[in-house]
């Protein structure tokens, strides 16, 4: 009982060491950029874009589409920022939210996805994915989210990976890896907790 | 799907590996379940760590792309107030006429949904804003009945300043004219509260800043609207006191 508390704390320490500046600066920005600030807009841009950009090209693949998808994503942000409030959620979160919704829009849609099989492995042939920014900050995390994926089984990690960056649905996935509907959700649910508590989000 | 089943969609639902069906049925059911709310806001934010290990470096030129463009772009409005939807049971709130409403309003949603795959965060707003008046504590129900066919459900919140007109068997009106709806002041000055022309049947229009309006009404109109009314409303009714 003692252990877990201790571990609670520490879990919460690592989190307020890990985010929230980031978050507390996401925040604000996002309120001067509701009152039309746009200096404050390219702040927001510089922080979000890296991971907006590199969670968008996973799902998305095609570098053209990619960039569209991006340019609406933070176009997005501006239009709604005044809709942003801190008690759903860190900013962050909001954005990263907001850019998988629509990159999974773009792939989904029948048309896109054809041209994106198309594509897989020619376009992208030979280029590292991981460009990482340079920021540091950025690089532990990083760190940190790898090393925690690793605490899933198998299954968790493919059906977490295949879902978020592949952008598929449950369905696809329980297809893709012969797993049964069901499981497939619980392993979902399952993994993203596991990393919940290995991440010390709260 | 049982509650159970419902549940263990958090994940799924955090990773948006669902189907869009899926996703409005599991959101009705998160606006009743405070618990699995909470485990949704927490998984998303496990979610975006995955971002965040993701993070590549765009090409330099998409932000002047992008920082050209939002100087073309309006900003929406914040939202003014926000129901705690989540004291509430959803059950107790939606009875009766409202059950059907909220039924039309999905529908009419699904609809939107399946054309514009697009356009869900704007769906999403509207859904939740159409939730906020239909479980607002002063929440009435209105029905009116289209000589020409039809039936038309107006949704009214004086609290929200908030009036939902929905159908969804609504007859189309005459060629080259449309609906306008209005609403009415005590002394019967009329103010244009939107044109629409059902889509199959289906319509869904948010009309607030009515303090005044003590009446809801509705009139076919030529293209593209009138400044006031050139006819006979067709269907009409009282709005509640404020």
């Amino acid at each position: 009982m003692e252990e877990r508390v201790v571990m609670g704390e520490r879990a919460r320490r690592l989190r307020a060491a890990r985010s929230e500046p980031v978050n507390e600066v996401g925040a604000e920005l996002l309120q001067r950029v509701a009152r039309g600030d746009e200096a404050a807009f390219g702040q927001l841009y510089d922080l979000l874009v890296g991971p907006v950009f590199g969670l968008v090209r996973r799902v998305v693949r095609d570098p053209a589409q990619s960039e569209e998808v991006v340019q609406e994503v933070m176009v997005e942000l501006w239009r709604s920022a005044a809709k942003y409030s801190p008690e759903r959620g860190s900013a962050m979160t909001w954005a990263m939210t907001l850019a998988h919704r629509r990159a999974v829009d773009r792939v989904r849609s029948a048309q896109a996805a054809a041209d994106r099989d198309d594509v897989i492995g020619r376009r992208d042939a030979g280029r590292p994915f991981d460009e990482v920014s340079e920021q540091v900050t950025t690089r532990l995390e990083q760190e940190q989210v790898r090393r925690c994926l690793q605490t899933l089984t198998d299954l968790q990690r493919e059906s977490v990976q295949l879902a978020y960056y592949g952008g598929r649905t449950y369905r696809e996935v329980g297809e893709l890896l012969n797993t049964p509907l069901g499981t497939i959700k619980t392993r979902l649910r399952d993994g993203l907790i596991r990393l919940r508590d290995c991440l010390g989000v709260a | 799907m049982t509650t159970a089943d419902i549940h263990a969609l958090t994940g799924a639902y955090a990773l948006d590996a669902v189907s869009g069906t899926e996703r409005m049925e599991f959101e009705r059911h998160l606006a009743e379940c405070e618990s699995c709310a909470q485990e949704v806001r927490e998984l998303r934010e496990t979610a975006a760590q995955l971002a965040i290990a993701a993070a590549a470096t765009p090409p330099p030129e998409l932000r002047n792309r992008v920082l050209d463009q939002i100087r073309t772009v309006r900003q929406l409005p914040p939202e003014t107030s926000v129901v705690p939807l989540r004291r509430r049971s959803f059950g107790q709130r939606l009875t009766g006429v409202a059950a059907a409403v909220f039924l039309v309003v999905a529908g009419g949603l699904g609809v939107v949904v399946v054309r514009q795959n697009q356009k869900l965060d704007d769906v999403n707003a509207q859904a939740s804003q159409m939730l906020q008046v239909l479980l607002a504590d002063d929440a009435q129900i209105l029905t009116m009945k289209n000589p020409s066919g039809g039936t038309m459900n107006v949704a009214v919140s004086r609290s929200h300043d908030q009036m939902l007109v929905l159908s969804d068997d609504l007859a189309s009106p005459p060629n080259g004219k449309t609906y306008q709806a209005w609403t009415l002041d005590a002394a019967g000055t009329a103010r244009s509260a939107g044109v629409f022309v059902p889509s199959n049947g289906t319509v869904s229009l948010a009309v607030s800043d009515f303090s005044d309006a003590s009446k809801v009404a509705v009139t076919v109109e030529p293209g593209g609207g009138s400044k006031a009314p050139t006819t006979k409303p067709v269907m009409s009714g009282d709005l509640p006191t404020a």
